[in-house]
């Protein structure tokens, strides 16, 4: 377990800097992520990225896994490839979401 | 993780090292081993020695009695497996396997050459089991079983993808990959496995797949390509789930389900089945075609696979269809009669459109989907358009598994001609049997691993390569899973001019379908060839 600092906030993470508990996030959770991960260094983050966040941990918390990734865009009604515009990638994008790490056999993409 | 070196960045020497093997030192360096398998993984599913480790750490916590447990695996497997006992003592190192494995003609790296992995193996054997090895030691290539032994078992079992290559140029016919299989196995006795083998164990057993989606997720991701269809094409496929007797099960690796570009050729499959009528279900159970157990124990994957005939069994199924994976095959080929099989309950599959009956799967009771569709084609049963895929200029890549595996090498290029125009193949060595391994196979494709993946899939890339600069290809497809997964990752390093395409996805984009809309995207939405202008909505 890895301590982030973010402000006067203390963030708890996994050895990978995943999130260690999925209901520590909230959108302040999200700038601090998003920071250590390179993606963005305002807060609060935009709207554009704020809205794929929270559907990813909708879609986690319904059904357990991260959404595909193509489908993440039509059901928040953004142009296909959104995860890359907004974030660097899928990956990057589930991270900041607050979602655990998936142990897949495949790359998430 | 570590940082990939850009392509040029790599170093890569093939001279003569500066030590004998048995002195050389094992060094664990970011980009050339896997993360080790997590506690909680492997409680799941009763695997020996649960704990938090790294293989960089000097003290592995290893089983008090670990040399003890390795020996008496080793003793239990050299009588159990015939093949095992004769390749410890017939292999006579002539070397010629030294220069056909990807992992050594990428990494220059001699303990990656097919002779010397086995070497690390049968090494610790000649030692224990034979007199000449026991009296003269080094002297014959004997050495005894230490802890640095297994660091190096570890390293270098899991850089080998199982892939066989080797095996093809082997005047004995030895098998190396059966020594990775073998050494992974031991391996797993004393807990010293990676996670990204040992997560999806757990998440197949646990849910049903690799990837652990749950039921409702499962059909809420398949509902999700139907949407896109119907965007693509206007028709409204109807899939049914769990749904007892259906005359076909209908089970494929669940990176289908999730990974792009996988996912495009899933909608493939949706697309082909719904045009012929064929009455299938998909299970949200057995809902796995992949089986990472294999690349565990024996044992494992015996246990993984015997989900899908249990479920085929529930179900009442005549027979079950397996859509585009590698090592599934390999299992369902090689291992599945003998370890769950017969399944004498399911019917030697015959198609219901055809007619045609499938002797050659008259025991295990599966086909590939290919076969099935080559036999569709081959009877005039699919209205195609291969300028649908005018837009592509194809090469194949044959999946170690399917190819070398169980000969499949003549039906998934009868398909692709049927489906396309522009078919390049890749030069002969590198094609059909002698084909060159992905890189990432056998549950190596993870990102800690990154390095030695794209050196392991340089000589595929550089075939790729090849023909890409001679006939302009720009896409290379396949039919596994993990080759999807993981080509797409190399090409952008190696040949980042070039796509991967699914077999099946370039099935779904020539597929003519009664009662379509026009055609003006294929499945990716991409513009078809002649339509480039036409106003393309983003799917």
């Amino acid at each position: 377990m890895t301590i982030l600092k973010y402000n006067s906030r203390e963030i708890r993470l996994d050895e990978e800097g995943y999130l260690e508990k999925f209901e520590d996030w909230d959108e302040t959770v999200a700038c601090a992520l998003a920071d250590s991960e390179g993606v963005s260094k305002e807060c609060p983050l935009g709207e554009h990225q704020m809205e794929i966040l929270k559907f990813i941990r909708q879609y986690y918390e319904r059904f357990g896994s991260a959404p595909v990734a193509r489908a993440v865009c039509v059901r928040v009604q953004q142009p296909g490839k959104c995860e890359y515009v907004q974030f660097p990638d899928p990956i990057t994008a589930c991270k900041i979401a607050g979602i655990p790490k998936l142990e897949t056999g495949y790359p998430l993409m | 993780m570590a940082k990939v070196p850009k392509p040029n960045e790599l170093e890569l020497e093939h001279g003569m090292p500066q030590t004998g093997w048995m002195d050389t030192p094992t060094i664990f360096r970011p980009g050339n081993f896997s993360y080790p398998g997590k506690a909680k993984n492997l409680k799941v599913v009763g695997l020996a020695n649960p704990r938090e480790w790294s293989p960089n750490d000097a003290d592995w916590k290893l089983p008090a009695d670990w040399k003890n447990i390795l020996l008496e695996g080793l003793r239990e497997r050299l009588d159990k497996y015939r093949t095992l006992k004769v390749y410890m003592d017939i292999c006579v190192r002539c070397g010629a396997c030294a220069d056909k494995c990807h992992f050594y003609l990428g990494s220059g790296d001699p303990k990656n050459m097919p002779v010397l992995r086995a070497e690390l193996l049968r090494s610790v054997y000649r030692k224990e089991f034979t007199l000449a090895g026991k009296i003269m030691g080094k002297m014959v290539g004997a050495r005894d079983l230490t802890e640095d032994v297994v660091k190096e078992w570890f390293m270098y079992f899991f850089q080998c993808t199982e892939c066989r290559r080797c095996s093809l140029f082997c005047p004995y016919g030895i098998d190396t990959a059966e020594f990775t299989i073998i050494g992974r196995e031991l391996l797993n006795l004393i807990g010293c496995n990676i996670d990204w083998i040992a997560g999806p164990v757990a998440n197949c057993y646990q849910t049903g797949n690799h990837l652990g989606i749950q039921p409702h997720a499962f059909k809420d991701m398949i509902d999700f390509f139907v949407d896109e269809i119907e965007a693509v094409n206007g028709i409204r496929i109807e899939p049914t789930f769990n749904r007892k007797g259906a005359e076909v099960l209908f089970v494929t690796p669940s990176g289908d389900v999730f990974a792009d570009p996988g996912t495009y050729t899933l909608m493939g499959y949706l697309m082909l089945f719904h045009e012929i009528g064929l009455d299938y279900t998909w299970s949200t159970y057995a809902s796995e075609g992949g089986n990472f157990g294999f690349f565990t124990s024996h044992e494992m994957m015996k246990r993984l696979n015997s989900k899908i005939y249990a479920e085929a069994k529930r179900l009442g199924v005549k027979y079950i269809i397996g859509g585009e994976c590698g090592h599934m095959w390999r299992v369902i080929n090689q291992y599945m009669d003998t370890v769950n099989g017969p399944a004498d309950f399911l019917e030697v599959p015959k198609s219901s459109i055809t007619g045609t009956t499938f002797h050659n799967a008259a025991s295990t009771k599966m086909i590939h989907l290919v076969e099935f569709t080559a036999d569709l084609i081959k009877n005039g049963k699919l209205k195609l358009d291969a300028t649908r895929n005018d837009h592509l200029k194809v090469t194949y890549h044959d999946s170690c598994n399917t190819a070398r595996g169980m000969g499949f090498l003549d039906e998934p290029r009868y398909v692709l001609n049927s489906v396309c125009n522009n078919f390049y193949e890749m030069p002969p060595n590198t094609i059909r049997e002698q084909t060159f391994c992905c890189g990432s196979g056998s549950g190596l494709n993870n990102d800690e691993f990154m390095e030695m993946r794209m050196r392991g899939g340089l000589p595929r890339a550089n075939a790729v390569r090849h023909v890409h600069e001679k006939f302009g290809v720009n896409a290379l497809s396949c039919i596994c899973a993990i080759d999807r997964a993981a080509l797409p990752t190399l090409m952008n390093y190696w040949v980042p001019d070039v796509t991967v395409y699914g077999l099946h996805e370039l099935v779904g984009n020539a597929l003519v379908m009664e009662g379509e809309t026009e055609r003006t995207t294929d499945l990716r939405g991409e513009p078809l060839p002649g339509m480039e202008d036409s106003e393309n909505e983003d799917i």
